[in-house]
């Protein structure tokens, strides 16, 4: 017994850096390759191209450090709880959180650097523009990792208190929600943020309208992963009701937890989707911005009306278990 | 016992009502109230002040222009046709939300919509202004016959649906503040240890940057789709769906 829970606490902290370092490894290869290929089409704005890989390249680069931030705070805690097997159960939740979040957030700010690269080919004197465009799209994407981290933060704080197993189910609940809740919103905002840098290299004089477009759909494409966190740190902050040891409200917890992670999944993708028929079309007609963007923000409203439901079953399953 | 511990002592709570007292986000803070308060006097002394504002300072002037003018602007995009109250509702709404999520840059002032509670009400608020406008554009015949729309037994998806508006905006609006809210006390409480880090933190400009974009662009974005949202779903309600 001793030994299989040290076991998963050496796991955690080799997951939570070596899951978002893959995909970090494979987002920057992408992101080189189409930089290679956009150099290749047109040598003349070699800089320019260079130069926005590396700020993309930079911000991919995020996701790992998080993640080894992570690694080695446990690893400084490591002596801490060597007797509390249930600690070191609740830590499966920190996996969960970064290694999911990471896997999905690092391969997903590949995209908008990648879509990037080949519109600097196309349009090389817009090349500033453009950069300051995929490094906004970028941070938006890379907002459920800092809530991942934020919450594995308040995981790490609490395992040491985890002192049933109900305790720890909670805790690893809690991962798995923001974990899962941010793989359908980040592959929605990867499609978006892809469509509109590249609608803005076929068409750079749509570039205001755009920008104020990307503001609001980012916003509204990342509502899932913010009612996500909300229902995370609720589950953190969230008591067992009963003194006595009781195993059905970890069961509980863990059942929130994975219908609010799993909610968001459908949702993420398809409001993504639709923001990015819309951007592309944008890009396309500017003139027709007004109806095409009432459109967009009123389905991409009208869809996240579904993650509503889980996440007010989720609330309820919290508050009167 | 003093007045200020009075007041800071005193917590009604609605989690006592059904038994839950112990989750911090449905304890209503008193704290918050007063913030909220301070806030309603900046903006009373700022309406007081308008017509200085106006006939003596030229930014203020300018920018005064600019704010309506950009509402003036959004409410024609968003309804496709200008109604003179629409404007004023979501224009007073955002500059208040604007300035309730950009409160910590005061000191010793919170951030409101932090807090469940404010960003349910002003959610509320929102909804019923967009019913009343939708039954005076429409009646009340359409009204209620919008509710049994497809066919009779959809009538308790339809009001689940009408009132999942207001959990959608309000904890949209809570979530992104109470998450930027976290975010950057941990990171200052991190730094408050060692007066190396926050040198650090003042001379690379770290500080800086947590705050420009946990407080006031997301903040402002926020406040910004709130109104957005409530011009689109205004557009929803009040335009004919037959054509």
């Amino acid at each position: 017994m001793h030994h299989s829970s040290e076991f998963i606490h050496y796991g955690v902290i080799a997951s939570s850096i070596a899951i978002s370092s893959i995909s970090v490894g494979l987002g920057e290869g992408l992101i080189s390759w189409s930089a290679i290929s956009a150099i290749n089409r047109q040598p003349a704005a070699r800089d320019d191209i260079m130069r926005v890989a590396i700020i993309g390249m930079t911000l991919v680069e995020t996701v790992a450090i998080l993640g080894l931030l992570i690694a080695i705070l446990l690893l400084m805690y490591t002596n801490a709880y060597v007797t509390n097997h249930y600690a070191h159960y609740a830590e499966i939740g920190i996996a969960c959180a970064m290694g999911i979040t990471g896997l999905v957030i690092g391969l997903a700010s590949a995209l908008p650097a990648q879509a990037a690269c080949n519109a600097v080919a196309r349009q090389p004197f817009f090349a500033h523009r453009i950069s300051g465009f995929m490094l906004m799209t970028q941070v938006l994407i890379q907002t459920p990792m800092i809530s991942a981290f934020l919450v594995s933060l308040f995981i790490q704080g609490q395992s040491d208190a985890a002192i049933t197993f109900s305790d720890s189910l909670r805790l690893l609940a809690s991962g798995l929600c923001v974990g899962l809740g941010s793989i359908g919103p980040a592959i929605g905002l990867s499609a978006f943020a892809k469509a509109a840098v590249t609608s803005l290299g076929n068409n750079t004089k749509a570039y205001d309208k755009l920008l104020s477009f990307t503001f609001i759909s980012e916003a509204l494409i990342e509502t899932p992963i913010i009612f996500c966190l909300i229902i995370a740190i609720i589950l953190l902050f969230a008591i067992p009701k009963t003194p006595i040891t009781n195993d059905i409200d970890g069961i509980i917890f863990l059942a929130a937890g994975l219908c609010a992670g799993l909610g968001t999944l459908g949702t993420g993708i398809s409001s993504g989707k639709t923001a990015a028929a819309a951007c592309t079309q944008i890009g396309n007609h500017p003139d027709a911005y007004n109806m095409l963007s009432r459109t967009s923000i009123l389905a991409q409203s009208l869809i996240e009306t579904v993650v509503l439901y889980t996440i007010i079953l989720s609330f309820l399953m919290i508050l009167f278990r | 016992m003093n007045s200020t511990e009075l007041i800071e002592t005193q917590e009604w709570s609605f989690g006592s009502i059904i038994g839950y007292e112990d989750n911090p986000l449905l304890i209503i803070n008193s704290e918050i109230v007063i913030h909220t308060w301070v806030i309603m006097i900046i903006l009373a002394l700022a309406l007081a002040s308008i017509n200085i504002i106006l006939q003596y300072t030229t930014i203020g002037r300018f920018l005064l222009i600019q704010l309506v003018s950009f509402f003036i602007d959004l409410t024609k995009q968003s309804l496709g046709y200008f109604v003179f109250s629409h404007c004023v509702f979501a224009g007073s709404l955002f500059i208040f939300i604007a300035l309730c999520n950009t409160a910590s840059i005061i000191p010793w002032l919170d951030e409101p919509t932090r807090d469940l509670n404010t960003a349910l009400a002003l959610g509320i608020i929102s909804f019923f202004y967009i019913q009343v406008a939708i039954i005076k554009a429409r009646g009340v015949r359409f009204y209620i016959k919008d509710f049994f729309q497809p066919f009779f037994v959809m009538l308790p998806l339809n009001i689940v649906g009408k009132l999942s508006s207001i959990v959608s905006i309000s904890f949209r609006l809570f979530g992104n503040i109470f998450g930027g809210s976290i975010i950057t006390k941990l990171y200052f409480t991190a730094i408050r240890g060692s007066i190396l880090l926050e040198l650090l933190g003042i001379l690379t400009g770290m500080n800086f940057l947590i705050i420009a974009f946990f407080t006031l662009f997301e903040g402002l974005l926020q406040a910004f789709v709130f109104a957005m949202l409530t011009l689109t779903y205004l557009s929803i309600g009040t335009q004919d769906s037959s054509h």
